[in-house]
């Protein structure tokens, strides 16, 4: 661990997530729970894992979030300090703020990239500084693309049109703290992005690319979350608490927070996370994939499967939810349809294809009766859905529908 | 009231005491002190908070020690009034938290033989009295034991004394804790003190005398027969504590709301099946509420929640006030609310409505707190620690508690129906959306707060459940921000108020959407004609207000019974940038302090 001195880490986390709107109404794209836990948790932990106690953390939009999670850090094994970005300007910036906290060698990680413990112990073990994972990419031309020439990073192409390489930036390396001259010069001419920066040091600082066999997620959009989701549920911890009820049928890896009850006749196909003062059925049927928050309700007949229902939402009797993603408090009355099929989703000005998918719904919303939410849709925070309505396009944040 | 710490062991003591002092800040911050023993005993104190004795004192070496930290009571905040204190003869050091009720008569006691007495306060007295007492060869626990025979009044009081490995300490209603740990041991106020260096805890009794030396705790009655107590390990861990990247502890608790919420009806409300009942069955012709402070203003809430679901008239009293209220209804349910469990005032009401042979229960939120001792049943708010002076997460748990409690009399008392049970509990368990929704407007709150922060005199008004709001709004916006805030039912303005209202005086107006609303517009009316600026605090869909309200926060519809909680979130953080803005230390508010262990 170059040669016995401990580094720490930067995890830039300032940012809202836009993309990932409206799931982001309250917090953070790096606090939205998978399997239970934020995503930014995973990091901590592999950072963790590897004996990197010394964070600092980039917080911005929604910061309070952030802090009141992590706190000092300390429950998780590290010592914590925040810095404040007040505006999200990039990702270089971001860094920039962290300027004097650090020094020497340090890692750099974004906040939203899930990486486990192995890939961060595979940029350590590389020992050269500067440094950056890099992985193969099936659609490279979302990133900072690379070509190495003679084991260096030669050269970094934002965002190409035509195909270089698929090998991409992942935005986790290890860099030494001439890099805030670097991104000093490049704010001073209108750059605020970090690949920007490693790219204008390539000519006096050959930076070392790291292959891992490790993990490295990044979730750019709202269906990415269940992948991550089905993915962190592989790979939980099973912890049984709470009632369960007789004629409960519960198989393979199913976790159960604290006085949270499941009720009579209910069926549970692992992995499934079920968190803290849940009421569950009775004859509640839940498939695999699915993590259902603290303080959730879901009433008799209701199916859910490959889906996220964070804490505090309620799912009236009789409804189906399928490769479904509900944000904080969504309420449903009985009857709602969510199913998932191939669907065509706008996210801001662009379309996707996307083969399985259900419906995003923000915070807060509140369907009526007998709802119909089309696969692919994506509903806004605080929006009020009255009874029998048909939801077949996305909708703003505190829409009506009457 | 103050706090005070003392250690023994084998590390130098003066760092320690003073880090652990430090925690206790929050109890009292005019004056500090402290006192080294060895053979001869070394004493610094200072008027100003604990920073300013850390700077000013000088390295003081030696393995024992006590220190204090003063919020006057008894003699101005002021060098000579800091404690510790020494006899004539420096043949001891006194730390106290406390008042001596028979102090003067002391005093002129001692004086009589000859004492001379260099400060106002009443602790001085007992370190000539123990002075007085203790010879080269007697036991400092059997002479201070013999001097406490002598003083009335409550106290929690430390002593050491010069070529003694030890420190006596002595508590009758003051809170006082043992810290136990490997070859030291710890003595504080307050658990939050030694949590850096121990989790096991002793709690020492009132009528108690105890000793710590580096390896041995003994614990004495006021009989002098030896106690055997074991310690408890408390869960809270230091970290707990600690601000955890926010400016302010306060604002830190505002933003734990949600999550207090959720833990405090956590495994509470299984709302099909039967509860685990508060109270073990029994029927209650009246609840009287007692409290102080922030708590009254639960307490003020409570009324109306469990008139509404209990349909039994309930009462709310002051602590302090309470035992001059002779008229005794026949079986009341006395329920007395305290954050720490350790304040004085309401102690005293609980021993007094258990002489009158009413039931009692304690809404309290420090597990194993003094008040738990003294009544029949409690509640516990399980907020976690709170450090901000201001009252905020303790007080939203404190009305869950009393919603549950409400559920509890409605069920037993058959006025609340299976039915109208469930959707009760329902609601109940939307809160923390409601509030996290509050805190989402945190930004706009700022900017609103900012505006209005050079008032000097600030309204609040609101009806019903948002009546008792409106003091709380008040009360926390004067004891943070130092603006003169008023809380009103908002009938009473144009009962002598109005005179007071002018074009410099906002008025904050809760007008939620229930039945209140239609006479709320009428009184923000009859204050716009004033000139007076009006602040509404209105439902997100109420799109009528604007044309009433200079300014309004609006807040997603939550329902009546419990639209009181998110209303004082947005108050709080309302106060807070208050105070932000003007610049106020918001954890530690000038004259006050967090738990009062003086009547």
């Amino acid at each position: 661990m170059f040669g016995g001195i401990l580094m720490k880490a930067v995890i830039l986390a300032a940012g809202e997530g836009k993309r990932l709107r409206p799931l982001t109404v309250s917090e953070p794209k790096v606090m939205i729970p998978v399997a239970n836990r934020p995503i930014l948790e995973y990091i901590v932990d592999a950072l963790v894992k590897n004996n990197i106690s010394e964070i600092v953390m980039v917080v911005g939009y929604r910061k309070e979030r952030i802090m009141s999670h992590f706190e000092d850090g300390k429950k998780y094994g590290a010592n914590i300090e925040y810095v404040f970005q007040d505006k999200q300007l990039g990702n270089g910036h971001a860094l920039y703020c962290a300027k004097g906290r650090v020094s020497g060698s340090f890692l750099v990680l974004a906040g939203d990239n899930i990486v486990d413990a192995q890939a961060v112990a595979d940029l350590l073990s590389s020992s050269v500084c500067p440094s950056a994972l890099v992985v193969e990419s099936e659609n490279p031309s979302k990133y900072g693309v690379v070509t190495i020439e003679k084991g260096t990073i030669r050269g970094v192409v934002e965002k190409p049109q035509d195909i270089v390489s698929n090998i991409i930036l992942t935005g986790f390396c290890c860099l030494k703290d001439s890099i805030f001259n670097v991104i000093e010069r490049c704010i001073n001419s209108g750059e605020y992005g970090l690949s920007h920066a490693l790219k204008s040091t390539l000519n006096n600082q050959p930076i070392a690319p790291v292959f891992s066999d490790g993990l490295w997620i990044d979730a750019v959009y709202p269906w990415d979350l269940l992948e991550l989701n089905a993915a962190a549920l592989e790979n939980a911890n099973v912890k049984t608490a709470g009632k369960i009820e007789k004629n409960v049928t519960i198989t393979g890896p199913v976790s159960i927070g604290e006085e949270t009850v499941i009720r009579a006749g209910t069926t549970i196909y692992g992995p499934v996370m079920i968190g803290e003062g849940c009421d569950i059925g009775p004859n509640v049927t839940v498939f695999p994939s699915t993590s259902i928050g603290d303080n959730v309700t879901i009433e008799p007949y209701t199916m859910v499967k490959n889906s996220i229902l964070m804490s505090n939402t309620s799912i009236a009797a009789h409804s189906y939810l399928s490769h479904c993603v509900f944000g904080y408090g969504v309420k449903g009355k009985s009857h709602l349809m969510g199913a998932g099929a191939e669907a065509y989703v706008n996210v801001g000005d662009e379309f996707f294809k996307v083969p399985h998918m259900g419906s995003i719904v923000g915070e807060d919303t509140e369907f009526g009766t007998g709802v119909i939410v089309e696969p692919g849709t994506i509903v806004g925070a605080g929006c009020k859905v009255s009874s029998g309505a048909k939801i077949t396009r996305n909708l703003p944040n505190r829409s009506l529908v009457t | 009231m103050c706090g005070i710490v003392g250690y023994v062991g084998p590390k130098e003591a003066q760092p320690i005491l003073i880090d652990c002092l430090k925690r206790l800040e929050y109890r009292g911050y005019d004056s500090a002190g402290i006192a080294i023993g060895g053979d001869e005993i070394n004493v610094y104190k200072t008027e100003g908070e604990i920073a300013v004795l850390e700077a000013g004192m000088p390295q003081m070496p030696g393995v024992v020690g006590i220190a204090h930290t003063r919020w006057a009571t008894q003699g101005r905040p002021t060098t000579e009034n800091a404690h510790p204190f020494q006899g004539c003869e420096k043949g001891v050091a006194v730390v106290h938290n406390g008042i001596i009720s028979n102090f003067m008569e002391l005093r002129e006691s001692l004086a009589g033989d000859g004492h001379n007495f260099s400060s106002e306060t009443d602790t001085e007295v007992f370190a000539h009295l123990v002075e007085a007492e203790l010879k080269e060869d007697s036991d400092l626990l059997e002479t201070v034991r013999i001097a406490l025979k002598r003083v009335e009044g409550t106290y929690a009081f430390a002593v050491v004394a010069p070529g003694r490995p030890e420190v006596v300490a002595a508590r009758n209603e003051s809170p006082l804790v043992i810290g136990v740990g490997n070859g030291e041991n710890f003595l504080a106020s307050d658990v939050t003190a030694l949590l850096k260096y121990t989790n096991r805890i002793i709690y020492v009794q009132d009528g108690e005398t105890v000793r710590i030396t580096k390896d041995s705790v003994t614990i004495m009655d006021a009989d002098g027969a030896e106690v055997k107590r074991a310690p408890e390990r408390i869960a809270w861990s230091l970290e707990d504590a600690e601000k955890g990247g926010y400016p302010h502890f306060m604002l830190k608790e505002i933003f734990e709301q949600p999550a207090a919420i959720h833990d405090s009806f956590l495994g509470r409300i299984d709302a099909v099946e039967g509860d685990e009942p508060f109270l073990d069955g029994g029927s209650f012709s009246s609840v009287k509420i007692v409290a102080c402070g922030t708590s009254y203003n639960a307490g003020l809430v409570g009324k109306y929640i469990i008139e509404e679901l209990a349909r039994v008239p309930v009462t709310v009293q002051i602590s302090s006030e309470y035992r001059y209220s002779a008229a005794a209804r026949e079986n009341p349910l006395v329920v007395l609310i305290t954050q720490s469990g350790e304040t004085l005032d309401t102690i005293a009401a609980a021993r007094e409505a258990t002489k009158r042979g009413n039931r009692t229960l304690a809404i309290v939120n420090v597990t194993g707190s003094a008040i738990t001792r003294e009544v029949d049943h409690v509640i516990y708010t399980r907020a976690g620690p709170e450090i901000g002076v201001a009252a905020t997460k303790t007080f939203v748990t404190q009305l869950v508690a009393l919603y549950l409690l409400a559920i509890e009399l409605g069920t037993m008392g058959r006025t609340l129906t299976a039915q109208a049970k469930r959707s009760i509990v329902g609601q109940l368990r939307n809160l923390p959306r409601s509030v996290q929704d509050v805190l989402n407007q945190a930004g706009t709150i700022e900017a609103m707060a900012q505006k209005y922060s050079g008032a000097r005199d600030m309204f609040f008004i609101g009806r019903n459940l948002q009546y008792p709001i409106a003091m709380e709004g008040a009360l926390k916006t004067k004891e943070i921000s130092y603006i003169h805030g008023e809380g009103y039912p908002a009938g009473e303005l144009k009962h002598g108020p109005l005179a007071l209202l002018s074009k410099d005086t906002p008025v904050v107006a809760i007008v939620t959407n229930d039945r209140t609303y239609e006479k709320m517009i009428a009184n923000i009316s009859e204050v716009s004609a004033r000139g007076s600026p009006v602040i509404a605090i209105a439902d997100a869909n109420d799109t009528e207000i604007i044309k009433y309200a200079d300014d309004v926060i609006f807040l997603r519809e939550t329902p009546s019974l419990f639209s009181p909680v998110p209303v004082i979130v947005a108050l709080q953080l309302w106060a807070y940038h208050l105070a932000k803005a003007r610049g106020c230390p918001i954890d530690k508010p000038r004259n006050i302090a967090k738990t009062v262990t003086v009547e």
